[in-house]
């Protein structure tokens, strides 16, 4: 388990109890824990989608949609059993924050579910962990056993009447389960494909029923906004852009890690005071902003505020909240070969711009690092990119095309470099690190 | 003057006559000159017979894909097509031409089916002494059109070892 | 629905809501490719070929997922579109590997023709192609990963249309793979759906596998000639040294009544008709052992004995058995060769189902029987005994594909747990024999029921199930052999609203066999032997006494009252376990195709045309009357209908009596026709279909199928319709009375898929699959 790190410019909301032993439930329950559910147990269910709409949680998953707007989707009356799913299928390169949730605050995800499946009248809640998060799964099973064996979970919760059930699902370890219809779909035993849209999970998702799927930090979010209320979380952060978040410093920093910001911190005081510089004083090269499927920023952008909007504004996205900090010995090359090989290796197969054109990314890419690059190649790969680009069947094509073909606009010098059988001009450098 | 006129155009006239006569013969003296060929001279890119063409490894080129018979005007072309086995591998791909035959009857010798050959395997020959009393001699077999092994592969008896044991002539000789 | 309008490329079309966006442009003629997309199966929107641009849509949105709605502005010929479709192209293109020549799907391949619409010449690819070798499922299906360009079309019609899911997807990203359910072989029905709806060369056919390729054949369009459910099937000829070879059978156009479905005996199993055990001369027996002989020699001496015995002894002394795989023409023609030639009723043929007694029960009752299309329509369906899955492969996929498109409700009772339980809405397994039972309880007799409680059906799900099947409108009921007699009376009158019947039969043309009254005591269209019959005031004086069956011919052959005995297409001493013995004294005379223990004890044999070799009509189980085309061709071979005028010549008998032919209106040479042979092919089925064609010939069938439609009732369908290629429901109702019959004469064949009587025991795809299976070959050899 890392070691943890912090701050004085965070604000600690989700993370609040991380390092203070709350896997335990005792522990938990001191530190304020299942008391949300009890107030939402009060509440309405509009009275409580109400209150999450109001105070601008928007998901943290990527895509930053309103959670309370989503949850108000889902009919009140259904014929088919209502489900609540927590995407814990956190695998995008330069995000490692639900793991960090999952590892020290386990409860609080469990509680964002109840929450949830109150909102919307769902007795059944699943929580998805990423394959690859094995050591976590054990920690949820604890937590869930803990949960039922005081009543929490199961008939009858908290003696008020309702019935509620929360499974933990362990994934096999791919990518594109991250996307939602996927996820069902894994969740239901077949192959992780995302599914054809409409309709959307929230009228026919998981088994056919009205499914909520929104991402761990989210629902870690929610039972804070039930106690401190809408207002206090709105203000925490910037106008449409509510309450804090997670960011996961990476790449070349002298204190990488995860600090919890408030939405709208600026980026270049993030990296040079949160994340404390740059090692050995050298230049910054670029900035991944957002997890590796958004677009690179250069230097001469990051004076730029991480929220949704002015992010987009600025040609990139906040994704996920992964922030990989580049010094100037990084070959963007390499470091753009090193992306697609992640794509080319996690593309599911379904559609033919992902499948073929993943692959031919990477195949040419190799070819191009290892010094067999034609000029012709360097237009070829921005074609590639650009031919992916919004034809996919799911997102997973748009963000391997996405940064792609933001490296070869913005460092095609570099490419240029390793031409007509130059070595590579970093072959030396240390090659970055992605957590 | 006119005959002044007269005698200078039979001179001009005789001039061309006698200068030619001076000149080397181009007639062909075929078939009584020299060599195999009798006299007979070819451009390069004279379409003669057919000759069905070998890869380096001495394998037949021709996998029987049949567009030299959906190319031919004439209709002329007939293939009957067969799979390669490990055992008994005739052209470099999955399938081979079992039959392939061209009714010279019909042949305009237009190219049309070298055009249109994938693999290069069907090309125009030299071959023009193909007359007969007897029309369905006309009809020629793969084996009279395939281009001999070569030298290297020696009697080619790694890929026709049932033919070569049975006798048959390990290099077939091409418009033979 | 309520109709929407939209806006395609300018065009302004409607088309009901809920219709999908690729199918309203296709309406309209607008082609959005696809390679997923295909019609009746699921959605996948995986080959993102059909991309267009929907306005107030960001990005481009594939048609085939999108459904119509009012107003909506599409472009799918746009620059930006074109592009998407070209790209989607260039990237198949980067690993499909450039085998055209030698790919059985050259010529015919969806990739090809997309590459040539959407220009995808150039490669910008360096690297290596990714390859993996080809490998063998099973004896017909073959898998070439490399070609494959995943758009899961055969893992979706094997489960979904077949019900088989064996098919599936491997790995991920650029190493998915299509993957059998065995690991490295397939377990399945063999059916080959996978093999014909794959748009490229990926999966390809043992059987067809590098003969020849696609513009290289001509293709008819036929009935098969296997089980009774008639499915169209384009055959694909070449010539051969021989003649006319069948290299292919599908049915890619989706004409006729089974669209594109096709089980292994449709797709495969022609090749009987190559088989090197072929007969292709006549034999006669001369020292006791069958020597080769002219056709004149045989038809001679076949024509001399038959008038001689006829003369001497009586048509009483002749036997005459058919075939149920035939055409209806040849059943007629031998139906009336024998009571007008040897003027004998000692006629039969094996008999599979009780037509007979159908026609008795539904007697005055028109539009009480069900088509093969009804059966993908009704909105519920009664299946009584029988597994269609094995038995009747295109009415299983019709029930399948009812239950799945339409919601159709199937209700089983069967004695065993069939596979199409598992569409059905209620299924009651009962014992064995009970179905007469059962079909008492049904028709409300519920003192049956004691005969039927067994494992899951009891008493109170039994009644359920009636009160169910009481209450749905429109059914149709498909009912086995083992229903005969009064139980089929009992049946049709019970009380179901508006339920129309099937009774299954098991050859290609039994139910034309039955229909052209090759029984002892019935004539063309079930009309009794009377005096007065249409059939006697036509052929004038026939026999009226009831003749033999094929037992009773057996038993009168040993004790030496049946003389001869004429065998067209049968094969009795195997199928009725006949002492072959008994035949010893009697002249026999076998056309077939190969040497059947009938035919090893005949006096004279006579090699026969197969139905892909022959023209006439066959009628399926339904009563589908539908076109048998000439396909294939076999030096040496003659067809029954020749060969029975052949016999009735050399007796010295009038053929024109027996064909009327000559006597066209007017004589059309084809001097009207125009040049073009499209418009020749239209004249001359315009004039066939108005019967002005001159029948040139006693050999011509449609000459009798003039008979047939002028003397059986139930044949009076559309001529123009049935030339045109399309099915005709004949009605059993409107035909004769029909008589009651020993039920023992019914014996079912007990083919499955993989067995097809006669035919299949000289199909070599057919045995390599059951070798494959290692399933014992069936112990009861075929007869017809």
């Amino acid at each position: 388990m890392a070691s943890l790190v912090s701050h004085p410019d965070e604000i600690r909301v989700v993370t609040k109890r991380f390092g203070q032993g709350a896997t335990d439930l005792d522990r938990y329950l001191a530190l304020d824990g299942y008391q949300a559910i009890q107030k939402a147990l009060a509440m309405t269910p509009d009275d409580i989608i109400t209150l999450v709409k109001n105070s601008g949680l928007r998901g943290r998953g990527g895509a930053g949609f309103n959670t309370g707007m989503k949850w108000s989707f889902v009919p009140k009356q259904s014929a088919k059993p209502k489900y609540v799913l927590c995407n814990g299928d956190e695998s995008e390169p330069g995000t490692c924050k639900d793991r960090l949730i999952f590892e020290h605050d386990p409860h609080s995800v469990i509680e964002g579910v109840m929450i949830a499946a109150l909102a919307v009248g769902s007795h059944t809640g699943y929580i998805y962990i990423r394959g690859e998060y094995r050591y976590l799964s054990v920690i949820m099973q604890r937590a869930l056993k803990d949960a039922y064996a005081r009543g929490f979970l199961g008939k009858n919760i908290f003696g008020s009447g309702y019935d509620l059930d929360i499974y933990w699902h362990g994934g096999a370890g791919a990518y594109e389960v991250g996307e939602e219809s996927a996820l069902m779909e894994s969740l239901e035993g077949k192959r992780g494909i995302p599914r054809i849209r409409p309709p959307f999970p929230a009228v026919v998702g998981l088994w056919g029923g009205p499914t909520v799927i929104n991402n761990a930090e989210t629902l870690a979010s929610v039972p804070p906004i039930i106690l401190g209320g809408p207002d206090w979380y709105a203000n925490l952060g910037t106008p449409k852009n509510g309450g804090t978040r997670m960011f996961c410093l990476s790449g070349h920093l002298n204190r990488p890690g995860v600090y919890e910001l408030p939405m709208g911190y600026n980026l270049k005081k993030m990296i040079y005071e949160v994340g404390g510089g740059i090692p050995g004083g050298r230049a910054l090269k670029a900035v991944v902003p957002g997890g590796s499927s958004t677009p690179i920023l250069l230097a001469d952008e990051i004076d730029v505020a991480m929220d949704f909007d002015s992010l987009a504004k600025a040609g990139s996205m906040l994704g996920s909240g992964g922030v990989v900090v580049l010094d100037d010995t990084t070959c963007m090359v390499k470091f753009a070969l090193r992306t697609i090989k992640f794509y080319q290796h996690e593309s599911c197969g379904w559609c033919i711009p992902c499948r073929e054109g993943t692959d031919w990314l990477k195949k040419t890419l190799t070819r191009f690092h290892a010094g067999a690059g034609m000029k012709k190649d360097i237009d070829n790969i921005y074609y590639l990119a650009e031919n992916m680009l919004g034809k996919t069947f799911c997102p997973l094509g748009d963000a391997a095309a996405m940064p792609t073909m933001a490296f070869v606009k913005k460092f095609r010098k570099e490419f240029e470099d390793h031409l007509d059988g130059k070595p590579c001009p970093f072959e030396k450098a240390a090659e970055p690190v992605m957590v | 003057m006119s005959v002044i006129k007269n005698i200078g155009a039979i001179a001009k006239g005789m001039s061309i006559t006698f200068g030619e006569m001076l000149q080397p013969t181009t007639v062909e003296n075929y078939p009584d000159g020299p060599g195999p060929l009798k006299g007979a001279q070819f451009q390069e890119r004279f379409r003669g017979t057919h000759v069905l063409q070998r890869d380096e490894n001495g394998l037949e080129k021709c996998v029987a894909c049949f567009l030299c018979a959906a190319a031919c005007p004439s209709n002329c072309i007939y293939i009957e097509a067969a799979e390669n086995t490990a055992e008994q591998r005739i052209s470099g791909a999955e399938r081979y031409a079992k039959v392939y035959n061209i009714d010279y009857n019909r042949c305009i010798f237009c190219g049309y089916c070298v055009e249109a050959c994938p693999t290069d395997a069907i090309t125009h020959g030299h071959g023009f002494e193909s007359a007969t009393f007897n029309a369905s001699a006309l009809v020629y077999r793969k084996e009279q059109m395939l281009s001999p092994t070569p030298a290297h592969m020696g009697s080619n008896s790694v890929f026709n070892h049932a033919d070569v044991e049975a006798g048959a002539p390990a290099l077939p000789q091409a418009g033979s | 629905m309520a109709d929407l309008t939209l806006t395609v490329d300018g065009k302004k079309l409607t088309a009901p809501a809920g219709t999908l966006l690729i199918e309203a442009c296709k309406s309209v003629g607008i082609e959005v490719p696809s390679f997923c997309y295909y019609p009746n199966l699921s959605l996948q929107g995986a080959c993102r070929m059909c991309l267009v641009k929907i306005e107030k849509m960001p990005k481009l949105q594939t048609a085939c997922t999108t459904v119509i709605s009012e107003g909506m502005v599409v472009a799918t010929d746009s620059d930006e579109v074109r592009q998407a479709r070209k790209s989607m192209v260039e990237l198949l293109l980067g690993n499909h590997p450039l085998d055209c020549p030698v790919c059985d799907a050259g010529g015919e391949c969806e990739l090809q023709d997309m590459a040539f619409s959407y220009g995808a010449a150039e490669s910008k690819f360096m690297e290596a192609k990714n390859h993996k070798d080809e490998q063998q499922w099973s004896p017909v299906v073959y898998f070439d990963r490399p070609r494959c360009i995943l758009c899961y079309r055969c893992v979706r019609v094997c489960g979904e249309g077949m019900d088989v899911w064996a098919l599936g997807v491997q790995n991920r990203g650029v190493s998915s793979v299509i993957a059998p359910n065995k690991q490295d072989h397939l377990e399945c029905e063999e059916c080959g759906m996978c093999i014909d709806i794959c748009p490229v060369g990926a999966l390809t056919s043992g059987a067809y596998r590098y003969k020849t390729r696609p513009w290289e054949m001509n293709h008819i369009g036929t009935t098969c000639t296997h089980c009774a459910d008639g499915c169209k099937t384009t055959l694909g000829v070449r010539r051969s040294d021989t003649g006319m070879e069948i290299v292919r059978g599908d049915n890619r156009d989706k004409s006729g009544i089974n669209n594109d479905f096709l089980c292994i005996k449709g797709r495969y199993a022609f090749d009987f008709a190559h088989s090197t055990e072929r007969l292709t001369q006549p034999l006669i027996r001369k020292d006791g052992k069958l020597s080769p002989a002219t056709w004149e020699e045989a038809f001679a001496l076949a024509g001399k004995n038959f008038a001689e015995i006829r003369t001497a002894h009586g048509g009483e002394a002749i036997g005459v058995v058919g075939s149920s795989r035939t055409t209806n023409e040849e059943n007629y023609l031998l139906s009336k060769f024998a009571r007008m030639v040897l003027g004998t009723n000692n006629v039969d043929h094996h008999r599979t189902a009780d037509f007979p007694a159908l026609a008795a029960a539904l007697r005055g009752k028109s539009g009480q029987t069900a088509s093969m299309r009804d059966v993908l329509s009704a909105p519920a369906i009664l299946l009584i005994g029988n597994n269609p899955t094995e038995q009747h492969p295109l009415l299983a996929w019709q029930i399948r594909s009812n239950v799945r498109l339409r919601r159709a409700k199937l209700y089983v009772v069967n004695s065993q747990p069939i596979k199409l339980r598992r569409q059905a809405a209620g299924f009651a397994q009962i014992p064995a024999g009970a179905e007469a039972h059962a079909v008492a309880f049904l028709a409300g007799d519920d003192a049956a029921l004691d005969h039927l409680v067994h494992q899951s059906a009891t008493r109170e799900s039994l009644l359920a199930l009636r009160d169910k099947l009481r209450a749905e409108t429109g059914l149709v009921v498909a009912f086995s052999s083992e229903i005969r007699g009064a139980d089929v009376a009992r049946l049709v009158h019970s009380k179901f609203a508006g339920a129309k019947f099937i009774a299954l039969a098991d050859y290609a043309n039994s139910r034309g066999a039955a229909d052209m009254g090759l029984y002892p005591d019935l004539l063309p269209g079930y009309e009794p032997l009377t005096t007065d019959s249409r059939f006697a005031q036509e052929w004038g004086t026939l026999p009226t006494v009831p003749g033999l069956t094929v037992p009773a011919m057996a038993a009168a052959a040993k004790a030496g009252t049946l003389k001869a005995l004429y065998v067209v297409g049968a094969n009795p001493v195997a199928r009725f376990g006949l002492d072959p013995f008994a035949f010893s004294g009697s002249f026999v005379v076998v056309q077939d195709m190969f040497l059947t223990e009938t035919a090893l004890m005949a006096d004279i044999v006579l090699p026969a045309a197969n139905a892909y070799e022959k023209s006439g009509t066959f009628t399926n189980t339904c009563g589908d009357l539908q076109l048998v085309k000439k396909a294939g061709e076999v030096a040496g071979v003659k067809s029954d209908f020749e060969m029975i005028v052949r016999i009735a010549d050399a007796m010295g008998f009038e053929v024109r009596k027996l064909v009327p032919f000559g006597g066209g209106t007017h004589a059309d040479m084809g001097q009207s026709r125009g040049a073009q042979s499209g418009e020749a092919d239209r004249h001359s089925v315009w004039l066939e279909a108005h019967g002005l064609e001159p029948r040139m010939s006693p050999f011509d069938p449609v000459a009798i199928f003039d008979e047939i439609q002028r003397l059986v009732p139930s044949y009076h369908v559309s001529r123009l319709d049935l030339l045109a290629g399309n099915d005709q429901h004949t009605d059993i109702g409107e035909a004769g009375p029909g008589a009651a019959h020993d039920p023992n004469l019914i014996i079912p064949a007990n083919d499955d898929l993989f067995s097809s009587g006669t035919l299949g025991r000289y199909s070599h795809t057919l045995n390599s699959v059951m070798e494959n299976k290692n399933a014992p070959a069936p112990s009861e050899v075929g007869a017809d």
